[in-house]
């Protein structure tokens, strides 16, 4: 059987920054099935790496920000999407793609499919528990989102 | 006035910037640490029941949740006076302990080792954790991984969630450890205390014995005189989770040690204009500039900080080592700001034989895990040695237990004076007239405060994007002549 990691990940007391945690908790609410773990981190790197191993699917949720981006887009981004990072960030990163790519290369059993859905983050230096409106009203968008990225359960999500 | 900027700092949460002014004759005039630190978070405590603190708390910090979660728990036992069983204290420390294992294993290999292993100026794209695994081999990568993994189980078990454990309450933990999982971590801890020591024997062949890194080391522009604090128990001994707080001088004699309801008798803190983060220093010697020294309050809280303010490890293998190393760098204290590394390993070593002697104490598995508070909360403070150094928490809350006002200081902000003087120091060794400001040149004053094991935003992830840093130089009329960029 199939397992997939549902991952939100993010500080849930710093307001846009735990989007990805609101995300994973309404898509926890929506679906019931063995085969999936609903789950929530604060860190990136290693610990992203180490919670991916032994599934074989990942939807990772995460707060974004980019260049010229607008609070409550939402993306559906791949792995690949941050591979120009691996190098080009900080040297002394241990960015996601670094964390991916040390996986394969430690030949850890990493998951066969990394999906990401990433909402614009507004303000994440604010400690407070709601995310700002623009973002809070993206939520439902992030959660059919990545529900849509679990095909091979989707007869279990929930009609409520 | 020339600026060269670093901008922003690497391999930590949270970012900060370097900024480094050279004089008219290029020589290194200033340089100064600027923290854009998230504000707000006592204020956003306040209101709420003391209770909570042991949950919110740890939010504060994506990389040390752990530590924050066990100073508030201990502010919580002195809130309500109310001491916790001894079952429940060694859970709490069997706990620290694994967490302390992972974290420093962490840093050694991943922020700290491609410096060492790679070398300081190697090409970028290798000074990684990819770089270092191709360098000591794929072995080696895994067991760094499986050393995470098995101490984050140890974590989950015990704190009752894989992140932001749930177990601490005033008086106690929430949950006993069973047999079955006590013998887990047994075997987890003799894996653990291993490891310590095959990362000590690393060291010692890729840094002790090669010459260069050895002489960067000790080289003066990565050393400073200050004071050096960190928890000691009762015989004086290195203890993360318990203890006064004792502080040497810069030669090494006792200043002060005092219980945690003492600390605002012993520190204060500088509020500088050009930055958010507060320096603390020491009261009873004074603030008198960044400058080293036994005439300035400002201390260090770090691994080798530790080291220095006790009189020794508490366990066996540990003490060894740590005799070995003020052996081998004449004696105590170290000032040698890189000979931090050592000392964390050092650390490792401890935490993880502590761990063992844990796991195998008949008590570990007792019943009696709490004692109910039955006071009428009123002021509290919790000290725990964060990995980064000392992590105070004091609250204040009504006769209902809601918190009125809460003041933090977090392992790293003890060093942030320290960090300051590092990193002008490095720059000015290394920055001189004419030089020709390349990568490597850069990386060199960046692993001076890397040593420190920084984490200033107490904040939490990066989800991947360009981090680039940026290095200007202006002219004295503010004209942009040069730039270096890493992306």
């Amino acid at each position: 059987m199939e397992k997939t990691l549902v991952l939100g990940i993010g500080n849930s007391v710093l307001c846009d920054d735990g989007v990805g945690i609101r995300v994973a908790i309404e898509v926890g609410k929506r679906i019931s099935d063995p085969a999936i773990t609903i789950a929530e981190a604060c860190q990136g790197g290693l610990f992203l790496l180490e919670a991916f191993l032994g599934y074989d699917h990942i939807v990772l949720i995460d707060a974004i920000q980019t260049k010229d981006g607008i609070p409550g887009q939402v993306y559906e981004l791949q792995p690949e999407n941050f591979s120009s990072a691996l190098h080009l960030s900080s040297p002394h990163q241990v960015d996601f793609a670094t964390a991916l790519e040390l996986g394969k290369s430690l030949g850890l059993p990493m998951p066969s499919s990394i999906d990401i859905v990433a909402v614009e983050a507004g303000d994440v230096t604010t400690f407070r528990e709601k995310c700002t409106p623009e973002v809070e009203n993206a939520i439902p968008v992030a959660v059919e989102m990545a529900l849509r990225k679990c095909p091979a359960h989707i007869n279990h999500i929930r009609e409520d | 006035m020339t600026k060269i900027m670093i901008n922003p700092i690497t391999r930590l949460e949270g970012h900060g910037k370097i900024a480094i002014f050279l004089d008219d004759d290029g020589e290194v005039s200033n340089a100064y640490l600027q923290i854009p630190e998230l504000r707000g978070f006592e204020k956003f405590c306040e209101g709420r029941p003391a209770e909570d603190m042991p949950q919110i708390m740890q939010r504060i910090c994506g990389v040390c949740p752990e530590a924050h979660h066990l100073a508030a728990t201990k502010a919580l036992d002195n809130l309500f006076k109310v001491e916790p069983t001894s079952t429940a204290r060694k859970l709490r420390e069997l706990l620290y302990s694994a967490f302390f294992v992972t974290d420093h294993a962490t840093h050694f290999y991943i922020l700290a080792g491609p410096d060492f292993i790679m070398g300081p100026d190697s090409p970028p794209a290798q000074r990684n954790i990819l770089g270092v695994i191709g360098k000591v081999g794929v072995e080696i990568g895994k067991k760094v991984i499986q050393t995470r993994q098995q101490n984050h189980w140890v974590i989950q078990t015990i704190g009752g969630r894989g992140i932001h454990p749930v177990f601490g309450l005033p008086g106690g933990v929430s949950k006993m450890l069973s047999e079955e999982n006590r013998a887990k971590t047994e075997e987890i801890a003799v894996q653990a205390v291993d490891f310590a020591r095959f990362s000590l024997k690393i060291f010692e062949d890729l840094v002790l014995k090669n010459k260069e890194y050895l002489d960067m080391v000790l080289s003066d522009i990565y050393t400073h005189r200050t004071y050096y604090m960190g928890l000691v128990d009762e015989n004086n001994k290195v203890n993360f989770y318990d203890g006064k707080v004792r502080v040497v001088d810069p030669q090494g004699k006792e200043f002060t040690k005092y219980a945690p309801s003492e600390y605002l008798d012993n520190l204060s803190e500088r509020v500088e204009p050009w930055t958010y983060l507060k320096f603390p220093y020491l009261k009873k010697v004074g603030w008198n500039g960044f400058i080293d020294g036994e005439t300035s309050g400002i201390y260090r809280a770090t691994p080798l900080s530790r080291l220095n303010a006790a009189d020794g490890m508490a366990t066996p293998l540990a003490q060894e080592e740590y005799e070995k190393m003020y052996a081998a760098l004449g004696g105590k204290p170290v000032h040698h700001t890189l000979a931090t590394h050592w000392a964390r390993l050092i650390e490792m070593l401890y935490a993880a034989e502590r761990m063992l002697e844990l796991s195998r104490d008949p008590e570990i598995t007792g019943p009696d895990i709490r004692n109910i508070p039955t006071e009428t909360p009123v002021e509290g403070v919790g000290i725990v040695e964060a990995p980064r150094g000392t992590l105070t928490h004091h609250y204040i809350t009504d006769e209902k237990g809601l918190i009125k006002k809460c003041n933090l200081i977090v392992g790293t902000t003890n060093n942030y004076a320290a960090m300051s003087l590092t990193i002008k120091k490095a720059a000015q060794g290394i920055i001189r007239k004419g030089t020709e400001i390349t990568e490597g040149l850069l990386n060199r004053i960046e692993l001076a405060w890397r040593a420190y094991d920084p984490c200033m935003g107490c904040a939490t992830h990066t989800l991947p994007g360009e981090l680039p840093i940026e290095i200007a130089v202006y002219d004295a009329d503010g004209t942009l002549i040069d730039a270096v960029k890493r992306f």
